[in-house]
């Protein structure tokens, strides 16, 4: 096989190649800085310079359409929008991780270079054409990630946290590669593109090809927190320091989604009923443990990695569309917008949070949230705008968000998930209406002090604002995302 | 830009209160508003036409492309005087908050104006998804209402206000989708419009529930039934008034619940005609439950605020059998009975406001010998009690006799045992009205320390227009029917046809229609 890398390869890949370069900058300043740690204003400067950089060629190049490096990266609609949401919540959790107390420490050089690192591997994985650059990609997002978590501080929660995302982040990656290697040995391939234009009859066909690519799909769920392999999400995202759980909830999850879209929305896997209705089966589960699982929580944080358990679920809905689609990208599409919307709720509400820790081991439980509304107004309006969306009500970007996401799948003919979605956003609503009770309606101080992050209180506005907009205006929005899909 | 003004004003109201720097005069401010509005509202009335079924003022601006979603406003006959209902109590709440809500005072009147903002676009949109919209953002500021100014049980009540209400509306929404869908395969386009719901023949057959069109029935029926609310869903009614502060209990009562009747009109009968004709059985018997169970329930309450809302249950009982036989007296008296119960209704809870102000207790074995004490209160309760029971040349009376009627000529059955409601519901207002006016005085009456004031100017200002209201309604109908009568003879007639045949004589191919 003849390699040829081309000043076309290089143009292509130039945001993956900025952001590594922008990653390096923090640490050599560092390095002949006499290993003192420079400021951290102008570290986060450089940080998010990169990732603007980095957005900046991304939307220059990107979404072409075209490949690179020998057909294992593609630089089409999924990359272009998922990379364009991925490197935007990155950079939002950057700044929360400047502010945040448990993460702004001796070592936010080390911790921006990991970040940037992370979300190469991010912009790696959305483009990844063949599943070896899309394990290589998920190492190196999750590799950064383990050490992000771990190294924070000291608090033991968080070492717990780590080891066990460790853990189970490597089972997930091992059942993935196990799975390549079916798919390998029974097609003699690993590129997507490739292998699913056999898809279709080798899902019926050969069981040995099914095997491997439902462990492909399997090494995902894992990645996407889909029940029954969700059990690490609530602890990781509790024991995490707040902007990373935060990274976790968006940026990582994105991403993933991104490359299980890329396997299953094909159309080509749809011959197999079996996996597919398995699939329905994971999102309806998902959505249930989810939101059964949040309203017992106490621990807010906790609370939030249960609710995002359920978003998978309602996103893994339009992941089952746009594999059954016929009608172009319609199912894509929802799914891209679904996952817009949610990181903007999620970092609003998770920078809600960081707000309001007060110190690096700070555990803020929902009962915490009483009578916020006295101390901290707009931080509370705002908190409630998220929810509210998160619940998905209108006129909120979050009911948008379910209203593409279910006419998605009633147009595919799954009424039976968007029932199931409805019910479950039902459900949902007994939980994220909690603390907008405590905040709003219950006497009695909050004793959360929390304190002033100017940098993330902007972070908190700017999001509510997306969402009272957006909401209003989200025709446009979807029509571009579609329209670049079926071109 | 008429029915936009009237939409969306309230919202620009809120952040007018929201900015105003003068915490003391925030309800002036605001009734000012809020009056402002209704005299907006009131050249509607006065531009309205009549004469036609047609809709009219109409607004229509592409907001979602994609899913031929609209931008779309519009008035007839049935929404009309269920804009100006709501653009009329609005000031009265108001005004009736002065004293009843002394905290947040900011929150709340953001709170009524978006609430009132959310009320007017659903009785105004004209498109499904822009009607859903407004339909589950009014659902956000009554939450707060109750859960901020409420009673003491007022999360439990709020929570299960909030979760019965959205539970019921998240199947029509599916269902809207599906309609969405089904338009896309008639025309070719998809659109969520009215009136490109009305031309889509939705399949049906008789005798099973499981044909598309019962199925789409029940899912929206069941939101509106939720919202009236028709027994057996209606428990979070009596919990969400008791529980509310006056403002709310009066707006829950004389708007919210009609937004569930309207939608039965707008959208449930007409949308899905031969549906509800098959299914109206249903209605038809769990409407006459609710006359009869509401009042037998209310006549057992030791709370006068309880006692009202059961009769609420009981009171929105006719005007779902009134809808269900779906001819013109029924339709006319049930619409005519929405407005009433608006103003009775309301005008009930304020009272009961007022005197729990005084005593701060709404126990009925508490009270006695009212009468003596408060002469003013007690001639404005008595008005009141009239047309709740619905004597003649009251209001009450000309919506119940119209149901009462449509219902003998279509349903003779259901009209006997609907009847028996006027009996039951005379008893327990007349029981209710001697027990806390007459009689030996109670505890709360005799406190010779604290003699009860009779009702202020201002009270009295806020009365008066409901009475008058209930007199002028009584005796002069026709001011008012006339107005609906073309729209509700329309809908009789034509069913779900209802737009399209105005709408179609106009482009003029209502022929090919007819062929098809």
């Amino acid at each position: 096989m003849k390699i040829d890398i081309g000043m076309a390869d290089i143009i292509r890949t130039s945001p993956m190649i900025a952001i590594f370069l922008a990653s390096l900058i923090p640490l050599t300043s560092k390095l002949f800085n006499n290993n003192k740690e420079p400021s951290n204003l102008i570290t986060l400067i450089e940080g998010i310079g990169g990732l603007i950089v980095g957005l900046v060629l991304l939307a220059v190049f990107g979404g072409s359409g075209e490949t690179a490096f020998n057909k294992v990266l593609v630089f089409d609609s999924i990359s272009f929008w998922m990379g364009i949401i991925a490197i935007s919540s990155a950079g939002t959790a950057i700044i929360m991780m400047y502010e945040n107390p448990a993460t702004n420490g001796n070592q936010f050089s080390e911790l921006v270079f990991l970040a940037l690192n992370s979300v190469v591997g991010m912009l790696i994985l959305v483009s990844a054409l063949d599943l070896l650059t899309v394990f290589i990609g998920l190492e190196l997002m999750s590799l950064s990630l383990y050490l992000m978590i771990g190294m924070s501080h000291e608090e033991k929660l968080s070492k717990e946290a780590s080891f066990k995302y460790f853990v189970l982040g490597s089972f997930a990656s091992a059942i993935f590669l196990y799975g390549t290697s079916f798919i390998y040995g029974t097609t003699g391939s690993t590129n997507v593109g490739l292998l699913m234009q056999d898809a279709m009859g080798l899902v019926q066909t050969n069981r040995l090809f099914l095997f491997g690519i439902s462990l492909v799909i399997l090494g995902f769920c894992f990645k996407i927190s889909i029940a029954p392999f969700h059990a690490w999400t609530p602890d990781v995202y509790q024991g995490a320091p707040t902007p990373h759980t935060a990274f976790m909830a968006t940026a990582v999850k994105v991403v993933s989604f991104a490359a299980l879209l890329r396997v299953v929305a094909t159309k080509s896997l749809a011959a197999s009923d079996g996996l597919f209705m398995v699939l329905q089966w994971l999102a309806v589960i998902t959505m249930l443990v989810g939101n059964l699982g949040a309203i017992v929580q106490t621990n807010l944080k906790r609370m939030l990695a249960y609710s995002s358990i359920a978003h998978s679920g309602y996103i893994l809905v339009g992941v089952i569309t746009a594999g059954v689609s016929d009608a172009g990208f319609f199912g894509a599409s929802s799914v891209v917008f679904y996952l817009f919307s949610y990181c903007v709720m999620t970092l609003g509400t998770f920078a809600i949070v960081s707000i309001l820790e007060k110190s690096d081991d700070d555990i803020i439980t929902i009962d915490n949230l009483k009578g916020l509304a006295h101390k901290k107004p707009i931080h509370a309006f705002c908190f409630s705008l998220f929810l509210i969306s998160l619940a998905g009500l209108p006129p909120a970007l979050g009911f948008f968000g379910k209203f593409y996401l279910f006419n998605a799948a009633i147009g595919e003919g799954l009424i039976w998930l968007a029932i199931w979605g409805v019910i479950n956003s039902v459900i949902s609503v007994f939980y994220y209406l909690k603390p907008i009770v405590l905040m709003y309606m219950t006497e009695g101080e909050s004793d959360i002090a929390g304190h002033s992050l100017n940098a993330t209180t902007v972070t908190v506005l700017a999001s509510a604002a997306f969402i009272a907009v957006l909401g209003v205006l989200s025709g446009p929005l979807f029509s571009a995302v579609e329209k670049s899909f079926i071109n | 830009m008429l029915l936009s003004t009237i939409v969306f004003l309230p919202i620009i109201f809120a952040f007018v209160v929201l900015v105003w720097p003068q915490a003391k005069t925030i309800r002036h401010i605001a009734f000012i508003l809020s009056l402002l509005e209704f005299l907006i509202s009131l050249i509607v009335l006065n531009k309205f036409d009549s004469g036609t079924a047609q809709l009219q003022l109409v607004e229509k601006q592409m907001w979602i492309e994609r899913f031929g979603i609209q931008y779309f406003l519009g008035i007839d006959g049935i929404s009309l005087w269920l804009v100006l209902l709501t653009t009329f109590l609005t000031p009265i709440i108001i005004l009736a908050s002065w004293n009843s809500i002394d905290k947040k005072l900011k929150g709340f009147h953001v709170a009524m104006f978006v609430l009132q903002s959310a009320m007017l676009g659903t009785f105004l949109a004209m498109d499904a998804v822009f009607f859903y919209v407004f339909w589950e953002l009014s659902l956000i500021p009554m939450y707060f209402m109750i859960g901020i100014w409420g009673g003491s049980r007022r999360i439990y009540a709020t929570i299960k206000f909030f979760i019965f209400t959205m539970a019921g509306s998240v199947l029509m929404l599916i269902a809207i989708i599906y309609l969405m869908y089904l338009t896309q395969q008639s025309s070719g386009q998809m659109s969520a419009s009215l009136l490109e719901f009305y031309k889509v023949r939705i399949p049906f057959v008789g005798g099973s529930i499981l044909n598309l069109q019962s199925l789409l029935f029940f899912a929206f029926a069941l939101a509106f039934a939720i919202k009236v609310p028709v027994w057996p869903v209606h428990t979070w009614l009596p919990d969400a008034h008791v529980e509310a502060p006056t403002p709310g209990s009066v707006i829950l009562a004389g708007v919210m619940l009609k937004m569930g009747t309207y939608g039965f009109l707008r959208w449930v009968i007409p949308l899905f005609p031969d549906a509800a004709e098959y299914w109206a059985w249903v209605f038809l018997v769990l409407g006459v439950i609710g006359i009869i169970y509401g009042a037998l329930v209310a006549m057992v309450q030791p709370d006068i605020k309880k006692l009202v809302a059961y009769s609420s249950v009981s009171h929105m009982g006719y005007i779902i059998v009134g809808l269900f036989v779906f001819n013109e007296y029924g339709i006319t008296g049930g619409l005519y009975q929405m407005l009433n119960h608006g103003v009775s209704t309301g005008a009930l809870f304020l009272l009961i406001g007022m005197i729990y102000e005084r005593t701060h207790s709404r126990e009925i074995s508490k009270y006695g010998g009212l009468a003596g004490v408060l002469p003013i209160f007690t001639i404005f309760f008595f008005i009141i009690t009239l047309s709740s029971i619905a004597v003649p040349m009251t209001n009450g009376f000309i919506g119940e006799f119209l149901i009462l009627l449509g219902l003998h000529q279509a349903k003779p059955i259901y009209a006997y045992f609907a009847v028996s409601g006027v009996v039951f519901g005379a008893s327990y207002m007349l029981w209710m009205f001697k027990r806390v006016f007459f009689g030996e005085k109670g505890e709360l009456v005799k406190d010779i320390h604290h003699p009860l004031k009779d009702l202020s100017l201002r009270e009295i200002s806020i009365l008066t227009p409901l009475v008058i209201l209930v007199f002028w309604m009584g005796l002069f109908p026709n001011q008012f029917l006339d107005y609906s009568k073309a729209s509700v003879k329309h809908l009789v007639t034509n069913k779900n046809r209802y737009y399209l045949q105005i709408e179609d004589i106009k482009s003029g191919n209502l022929k090919q229609i007819e062929n098809k």
